[in-house]
């Protein structure tokens, strides 16, 4: 009975030594073989519209970078004491989402002024949770457009909010906003002076309607401040005269467009013709009966 | 009287001999065949065409023109010479008014043939853009078709009359087919006035109309912006080539009347003269307008010029070009020169080598421009850089010239094909002239 027990012991030793590990290996790559999300967060602030963060998932997948779309970010504002769930954004089907921040003042920040914005993850069957945030400051940039012994210039100030104080050395971009991509004018390096401001020409003959020009400047990806964008409204351009035949009588226009000339004429030719064939066919009819 | 009974006699319509029926049966024939390959055509579509993208006109539209051009001929000799009282037209007349009836019927078919979707045709009126030169030319073709219809029938209502009173005895039928034709025409002083009046009218009218069709026909390339179409050039390079088909139609159709019919004695060496003279006057005329619608584009040198230029001169359609030019135009300018040039033998191989000539050269306007498109399409098969007509299209094309054939063959075979009333008048006004003299 002892030698039975012993052997029983001995099996059950063994079985357990092959399946333990054996399932325990089956659960840990249940862990691993999750995808493993990576979210990128950039911060954006458009003076006198909106702010908001753009937020990209994506994941390496066969050796590619994916987006990954559908995923659901609870989106926390954050500083070393405490956490404020802002809400929630879902990415869309090329895995990217915008979360615009409705009032920046309700948003925590810490002593030096920053605002961080976490982004989490919570996981699902496919994906494991993750989460990753940015940190960013307000700014300010103000713009202006003036002309000065007949040159037109536009002149933009940058400031940080919470410090109230002028930011020297910032490289800002200045742009005219075109249908596709922004027409880059003034220097190559537009650096802020000691009092924050920019100064640059804009070249007469740019073309816009009704002669405006919407002149952007940009603080693009700083490190503190994220991207920082103000539009300005120029009278500067140089009006666009529309050459559209669209809606004119015109030898290419549609048939309810026909040019009047070809109307009167053609409808002239055929009309006489036609009435001169009709004359003749009563012709025919006279010979007929006389 | 006995004259005007011999008259009668000889330019009645008569029955068709045995080798007219096999004529009219041989053109029956390839009626059918191209009526087949168009039912083919219908069902799968002008896939069984060798038109592709580039050549997207092809034989039906080298066709369609050189109908509409032939057609001219009413215009040319009919209204030109009956207005510029020109007698020697009296036999030469009927027949060019048949050939400008037939060939405008069939270039209105043919232009149909070359839809590829003929159900949508009343679309051309419903969708019309009265700026383009295709609606035009939808509304010209008719009015031509009506306009060489008047000008066939108001000469020919004296000719039924005398025709009803000739065969009131013998063929009660066709003696009442005449009378009906005829409008109870009495040759009253009335009637007379009208008739000539009528066709007064139409003379002068017809001019302008043939021009206009010409110049649409011309227009619908040189509207296009194509090399070798886009051009000022081609609206009166169109109307005279147009005066050479024609005529040089007419010349070949009155010699086979002729002898068919055995018209020598109305039908005299003297009217192939002029008819020759006319027909060298037209060939000189379209000569000048050939080389100024090759030369000019060869000092120009354009790019796209050269390559149109080069694919006629020595490329793929030098030959056609060649042929067309020198056996087409330039050997019957030199023929119709001399005085034996013009006897009617001659003057029928003339006739044809211009028709022959004029229907290739229409080939040769249409096509090989559609092969040098402005913007190349990448990566097409090498057999749309060439073009040659597939069997159906031939056949079609065949069937239609046979079509034509068949409505000049039944129209040669019912009406009197020199006028008849005309012909006694001229006797009789001869006659008085020889009386007075």
């Amino acid at each position: 009975m002892k030698n039975l027990n012993l052997r029983y012991i001995v099996f059950l030793f063994f079985l357990g030594t092959f399946l333990i590990p054996g399932l325990c290996q089956k659960l840990e790559a249940q862990n691993s073989d999750k995808i493993k999300i990576r979210i990128k967060a950039n911060y954006t602030k458009v003076i006198g519209e909106s702010s908001f963060v753009d937020i990209t998932t994506s994941a390496r997948i066969d050796r590619k970078t994916t987006s990954i779309p559908n995923i659901n970010l609870n989106v926390f504002s954050e500083n070393a004491d405490d956490e404020l769930e802002l809400g929630e954004t879902t990415t869309n089907h090329d895995g990217k989402s915008r979360f615009i921040i409705k009032d920046l003042s309700k948003l925590l920040k810490d002593s030096l002024g920053f605002y961080t914005l976490n982004f989490k993850f919570k996981g699902n069957d496919v994906y494991s949770k993750v989460s990753n945030d940015v940190t960013f400051k307000d700014a300010d940039i103000e713009a202006k457009s003036f002309t000065k012994d007949s040159i037109n210039y536009v002149s933009a100030t940058i400031k940080d909010v919470f410090l109230d104080s002028l930011l020297a050395e910032k490289l800002l971009n200045v742009s005219v906003k075109r249908l596709f991509k922004s027409l880059p004018i003034g220097k190559e390096f537009n650096y802020t002076d000691e009092n924050g401001t920019i100064l640059v020409p804009v070249e007469k003959g740019i073309p816009g309607i009704d002669g405006n020009l919407i002149v952007e400047v940009i603080l693009s990806d700083s490190d503190d401040y994220g991207t920082v964008k103000a539009l300005v409204n120029t009278p500067f351009g140089k009006p666009v005269v529309l050459d559209n035949t669209f809606d004119k009588r015109t030898l290419w226009s549609s048939r309810d467009k026909t040019p009047i000339f070809i109307l009167i004429f053609a409808n002239l030719l055929i009309f006489t013709i036609w009435g001169i064939f009709i004359y003749l066919i009563i012709n025919l009819f006279k010979i007929k009966k006389s | 009287m006995d004259a005007h009974k011999t008259i009668i006699r000889d330019l009645k319509p008569k029955k068709f001999g045995k080798r007219d029926t096999i004529w009219t049966i041989s053109l029956i024939v390839i009626i059918i065949a191209g009526f087949v390959a168009y039912i083919d055509q219908l069902i799968k579509g002008q896939e069984v065409t060798n038109m592709r993208d580039y050549a997207l006109w092809g034989i039906y539209i080298s066709n369609f023109v050189f109908f509409v051009a032939t057609s001219f001929v009413g215009s040319v000799t009919v209204a030109i010479l009956r207005l510029t009282n020109n007698n020697w037209r009296t036999p030469i007349v009927r027949i060019a008014e048949i050939i400008s009836l037939a060939a405008i019927i069939m270039a209105g078919i043919t232009i149909m043939i070359d839809m590829a979707r003929p159900d949508r045709l009343l679309n051309l009126f419903i969708h019309a853009r009265l700026q383009s030169p295709i609606t035009w030319d939808v509304v010209i073709i008719p009015t031509y078709i009506v306009i060489s219809l008047l000008l066939l029938y108001f000469p020919l209502l004296p000719d039924f009359a005398i025709l009803k009173n000739h065969f009131k005895k013998t063929k009660p039928k066709l003696s009442k087919f005449y009378g009906k034709l005829a409008l109870n025409w009495t040759g009253s002083k009335a009637q007379k006035l009208l008739q000539e009046k009528s066709i007064k009218i139409i003379a002068i009218m017809i001019i302008p109309v043939g021009i206009l069709l010409q110049t649409i026909d011309a227009w619908l390339f040189s509207t296009t912006y194509r090399i070798g179409w886009d051009s000022s050039n081609l609206a009166p390079y169109f109307i005279s080539g147009a005066f050479v088909a024609g005529v040089g139609a007419l010349v070949t159709l009155i010699y086979i009347i002729r002898k068919a019919k055995k018209l020598e004695e109305y039908i005299t060496d003297y009217h192939f003269d002029k008819l020759g003279k006319f027909l060298a006057l037209a060939c000189i005329i379209y000569l000048y307008f050939n080389i100024n619608e090759y030369v000019m584009p060869l000092f120009t040198a354009k790019e796209g010029e050269l390559t149109h230029l080069d694919a006629l001169f020595t490329g793929s359609y030098s030959i056609a070009f060649w042929l067309v030019s020198i056996v087409g135009l330039i050997l019957p300018i030199i023929v119709l020169l001399f005085k034996k040039g013009r006897k009617p033998k001659v003057m029928f191989y003339v006739g044809l080598a211009v028709v022959i000539g004029s229907w290739w050269k229409r080939f040769i306007i249409v096509t090989p421009t559609l092969l040098h498109p402005f913007l190349p399409i990448q990566g097409v098969p090498k057999s749309w850089h060439h073009y040659f007509p597939s069997l159906h299209e031939w056949l079609i094309t065949f069937a239609t010239l046979a079509m034509a054939f068949l409505i000049i063959t039944i129209c040669v075979r019912y009406l009197p094909v020199i006028p008849i009333q005309r012909t006694i008048d001229e006797l009789e006004a001869s006659k008085t002239n020889n009386k007075n003299t």
